[in-house]
């Protein structure tokens, strides 16, 4: 994100936004919005004079300041210091500030950090919002379950390099064994029979098995003809999180332990 | 409560005409200037301490008059007295001008600041342009008002004018303690580099500031150089010694402001006030070219 803000210099490459860098930009702030440090501002100064600095560099006329902060719903403190801002604050301050040129291209790193659950139902709404008004919107995010509720698209980045870059539902899809969760009184006889039919099947804590190999209706035919009773017959989708734990297992920078693990 | 409209009620104008530009950086520093205290601080002491040191020391050198030898009286200087602040102040915008870009490192917010405009350059020049012209007044009126409390003090001690055309030698012989006139010879130079001097520092700050990026390390390095860089200068060999001392920041700070003391042997290791501001200005644009230099190539 910094590189494609013109921050930093990247090894090797460019980045260019609407076909151009950062560096031809004519109105920066008009042309690409971004939140990338929500405590990035000096403490002493207020909502409303950082808003106007920022304004006033791309010629942004002063009224502006007034909607982007009914907008993420500071008017109320828009007067004090915002070094005594909680973090949340500081948050919409900062989504406050992306929003200010009305760019068509916006840059979120982790926009909903420090914010309250109502905070974080109103950032993906407007993010969605944002996107659907045909603007841009790329946030960067560690929350998969987030990610999950508001992305259409997916950028998979580990140690620097770029693992998958697709569609929210593709990269789910593509990346998991469809599988099949079924209920049964007798659930080893339908095992029995799941299991000559070619199907892989574990059995789950819960009395639940747990079928890869075959989908859900040719399950349902097998367990009427072996005259096994059902009681639960589903599609099981893994989530965002479980596949990207997945594929980036072996990629990641540093490995928690449990305590357990430690003491051994 | 989350209701979202994306606001379209103000209409911005169209990107594809003219360009942000220096004209709009220079309003934003402004207002990033204005609008924190410490700005407000740095200068409210600028004016006390030039006012207050230059009634201060003066009353101390007036009281004095009546048992000096001759060589004091020779060097006996009412507008070098008045501009004793300046020692202070130098300091104080030396704070500011590291201030107004160090700030902006340490919260991280210069990065805000530099993805406002295409060309960083812009972000440096707006601020040399605001902080200077700011300093540069708030110093000018400074030096102008130090200069005429420091007379009133001496006429308080009963000092008197020297006729004009009067020499070093008739001030020694003057049994009244001598006052200066803003036009008297070299007065209104030496009052007007007096705030040309606390300039050029804020500029060099400003430089030291871009160029190191933390409070800590661009305001030692300020110190440094008006205040350690003397010492290690004086225990070189004198031969060294005496031919560097001339060009150091704080020496050519004397230089600018010497008007009487100048006609004597005292003043002869300084440059000539014009080449000493002509230097240090030299100076603050080499440590500006640096910082812009770095600016542009570093990553933010």
């Amino acid at each position: 994100m910094r590189m494609v803000m013109g921050l930093d210099r990247p090894d090797a490459g460019t980045v260019t936004i609407d076909g151009k860098r950062f560096g031809e930009l004519r109105w920066p702030l008009r042309e690409v919005g971004a939140l990338l440090e929500a405590k990035a501002l000096h403490p002493g100064r207020t909502a409303v004079d950082h808003l106007w600095a920022l304004a006033q560099t791309n010629s942004i006329p002063k009224a502006r300041i007034a909607e982007v902060l009914e907008l993420v719903g500071l008017e109320s403190v828009a007067r004090r210091r915002v070094g005594k801002y909680s973090l949340g604050m500081s948050q919409r301050l900062g989504i406050a500030s992306a929003l200010l040129g009305d760019p068509g291209v916006l840059l979120f790193d982790e926009p909903v950090n420090g914010l309250d659950p109502e905070g974080i139902l109103w950032v993906r709404t407007l993010l969605q919002g944002l996107a659907a008004d045909g603007r841009t919107v790329f946030v960067s995010s560690h929350l998969m379950s987030e990610m999950a509720l508001t992305a259409t698209d997916l950028v998979v980045i580990g140690r620097g390099r770029l693992i998958a870059q697709t569609s929210v539902a593709d990269f789910i899809d593509s990346n998991t064994e469809a599988s099949v969760l079924v209920r049964s009184p007798d659930a080893d006889g339908l095992a029995d029979a799941l299991c000559r039919a070619g199907a892989a099947v574990v059995a789950g804590d819960d009395g639940g098995l747990l079928v890869t190999g075959l989908d859900a209706a040719r399950i349902g035919d097998l367990a009427f003809g072996a005259g096994v009773a059902v009681h639960e017959l589903r599609q099981v989708q893994a989530s965002l999180e479980e596949v990207f734990m997945e594929m980036t297992s072996d990629m990641v920078d540093y490995h928690g332990h449990t305590p357990a693990e430690v003491g051994s | 409560m989350t209701t979202v409209a994306v606001p379209g009620r103000v209409t911005l104008s169209d990107v594809s005409h003219g360009r942000a530009g220096f004209a709009d950086q220079v309003r934003s520093e402004w207002t990033k200037l204005r609008s924190v205290r410490s700005t407000w601080i740095c200068l409210v002491v600028v004016f006390l301490a030039g006012i207050g040191l230059s009634a201060l020391v003066t009353n101390v050198e007036a009281g004095r008059w009546a048992t000096l030898g001759f060589v004091d009286r020779a060097q006996f200087d009412p507008v070098r007295f008045s501009q004793t602040g300046e020692f202070l102040s130098q300091f104080v915008v030396g704070v500011l001008g590291a201030l107004i870009v160090t700030s902006e490192y340490g919260t991280g917010s210069i990065r805000t600041t530099l993805s406002t405009t295409s060309h960083r350059t812009t972000v440096l020049l707006a601020k040399l342009t605001v902080l200077g012209a700011v300093v540069f007044v708030v110093s000018e009126v400074t030096a102008f008002a130090s200069f005429f409390v420091g007379q009133l003090v001496l006429l308080w001690h009963g000092g008197k004018a020297l006729p004009a055309g009067s020499s070093i030698i008739d001030q020694v012989h003057s049994a009244t303690i001598p006052v200066v006139g803003i036009t008297d010879g070299g007065a209104l130079r030496a009052v007007f580099l007096s705030g040309v001097y606390l300039l050029l520092l804020t500029l060099l700050a400003c430089g030291l500031g871009f160029i190191l990026r933390h409070t800590a390390g661009a305001i030692s390095a300020f110190v440094g150089i008006l205040l350690v860089l003397p010492l290690i200068v004086q225990i070189l060999p004198s031969s060294l010694s005496s031919s560097f001392e001339r060009y150091l920041p704080s020496n050519l700070g004397l230089a600018m402001i010497f008007v009487t003391s100048r006609k004597t042997d005292f003043a002869g290791v300084l440059l000539a006030p014009w080449a000493a501001a002509g230097l240090l200005a030299l100076y603050a644009a080499a440590t500006v070219a640096l910082a812009a230099f770095l600016l542009v190539r570093r990553d933010a």
